[in-house]
């Protein structure tokens, strides 16, 4: 199996374009406007979001120091969109560091001049998980649930039921909570553990 | 637009922290060299074309940009705002002291802000500070030998289980890894404490082919493999830095194993039964 270079010698694969372009010696002046040209790797382009992996936590938003990423709510139509302003970033990398999903990714990219500012705007629409009891949208995402249920293991969402409750809201919880706090009064295990209505599995515990 | 030749340009502070002027200098400089664009930079707003702007717009030198901008000839009277500042008013979009009369002070999509509030722009160069690169250009696209790259984005992204139906709908994805989601996610927070971001992810990748291997190739003794392909790895790689980074993830990642896994003991000793499942 051949041996992938190291890592520092992968970054320094980019070279000056002066060097492959002239021979013997280059000129002063960078010929840039009239050829393309690369920045390197490590230069801080604006970041980019990736839909793909992109789960609407709004982490980034609580990071970005200048507001150029905002998260704009609307509860009625159940979507929250992740709204990135490239005119407003300052390229910070905050954002990058903080994604837990690596959804934001960082870019070499530099020709951004734009002389109208929608081109600079970046929008990710996201669906807003819907509490059936209620019939609300809940603050967070579908792919955020998904996502926890990726991160936890499965023993964790047995001991504490949390596949019944997972797509509810806050007051629903917690009225639940309440109602089998009430049924369960004197019993040793926790209430958290008695969500689901299935009788046959507490028999023993009564 | 019409075709510009060669554009005289003055070069107005509106309350800039000097990064913007010092990235307009270096362009002036041999390496970068505007004036050969046909770019030079006059002293008087009378003799200019071009009207560069730096700074978020202060309101101490809001009617000082307002005379500068009356003074210009009325044609082309062309004006460049250069860094984010100047964009949109930047990191102090909301400070006092600027002079902002947007209706959701800069909180709308487009984030308005900035000089735009008093003249109009006509190229945006954002950037803290733009490198002279991109200030090159900018003018470089004012003078029509440069096309303009970007283009904005609308995603719509799909709950996991839709498929998508439109262009512009993404189907959510969670990358195949070798090692569990939380095992990454926590080894990618723990690294943070030793390297910075741009190298994270790269040693945290060599980290986790080097884990799947391990298990691949010894699956008895995972451990021992683990520590003699690190061992490789180190001296091939001539940069202590990440020779230290990928030890710190070495000894995190055995660490959460065990951690885990008495965790995992612990939970089935405090609830021997799982209730309502």
């Amino acid at each position: 199996m051949a041996e992938a270079p190291a890592y520092s010698e992968r970054l320094k694969k980019w070279d000056r374009f002066e060097v492959e372009k002239f021979s013997k010696k280059a000129p002063v002046t960078t010929p840039y406007p009239f050829i393309d040209i690369e920045k390197p790797p490590e230069y801080r382009g604006i970041p980019h979001i990736n839909p793909e992996k992109c789960i609407g936590c709004g982490a980034c938003v609580n990071a970005c120091p200048p507001d150029a990423l905002i998260m704009e709510w609307d509860k009625e139509h159940g979507v929250k969109r992740l709204t990135y302003n490239a005119a407003r970033c300052i390229r910070c990398a905050r954002c990058i560091e903080v994604c837990p999903t690596g959804a934001m990714e960082p870019t070499t990219r530099f020709e951004i001049a734009t002389d109208n500012k929608e081109d600079l705007v970046e929008v990710v629409e996201h669906k807003l998980a819907y509490c059936e009891e209620c019939g609300e949208y809940l603050d967070f995402t579908e792919r955020q649930i998904e996502y926890v249920r990726n991160i936890l293991p499965k023993e964790i969402f047995d001991a504490y039921a949390l596949e019944d409750r997972i797509k509810l809201t806050q007051e629903e919880k917690m009225r639940r909570t309440v109602v089998k706090l009430r049924e369960t009064e004197g019993n040793v295990y926790p209430a958290f553990m008695l969500v689901r209505e299935t009788k046959d599995e507490e028999g023993g515990e009564e | 637009m019409a075709r510009l030749k060669s554009v005289w340009v003055y070069h107005v502070d509106a309350g800039s922290c000097n990064g913007c002027d010092i990235e307009v200098l270096d362009v002036l400089s041999p390496y970068y060299d505007i004036e050969r664009l046909g770019v030079k930079v006059v002293p008087n707003p009378r003799h200019a074309d071009v009207l560069f702007i730096t700074g978020p717009l202060t309101r101490q030198t809001r009617i000082a940009l307002k005379k500068a901008y009356e003074a210009m000839p009325p044609k082309p009277r062309i004006v460049v705002a250069i860094g984010t500042c100047a964009s949109s008013g930047g990191i102090f979009y909301n400070s006092y002291a600027l002079y902002n009369t947007s209706p959701q002070r800069g909180r709308d999509r487009l984030r308005s802000g900035g000089p735009e509030m008093i003249v109009p722009i006509d190229m945006y160069i954002p950037g803290c500070p733009p490198s002279p690169e991109e200030i090159l250009y900018g003018v470089a696209q004012l003078l029509g030998i440069k096309e303009k790259k970007m283009k904005g984005e609308y995603w719509i992204a799909l709950p996991p289980a839709e498929e998508p139906s439109k262009e512009n709908e993404i189907k959510f994805r969670i990358p195949d890894r070798p090692i569990p989601l939380r095992y990454w996610l926590t080894l990618r927070e723990e690294l943070r404490r030793v390297v910075g971001y741009y190298d994270r992810d790269a040693v945290l990748n060599d980290f986790i082919e080097l884990v799947g291997r391990a298990y691949n190739e010894a699956p008895d003794n995972p451990q021992e493999k683990l520590h003699d392909l690190i061992t490789g790895y180190a001296l091939r790689e001539k940069d202590s830095r990440i020779n230290v980074a990928m030890r710190f993830l070495e000894n995190e990642f055995w660490r959460l194993v065990k951690e885990y896994r008495e965790w995992g003991e612990a939970l089935k000793e405090k609830y021997p039964v799982t209730a309502g499942v």
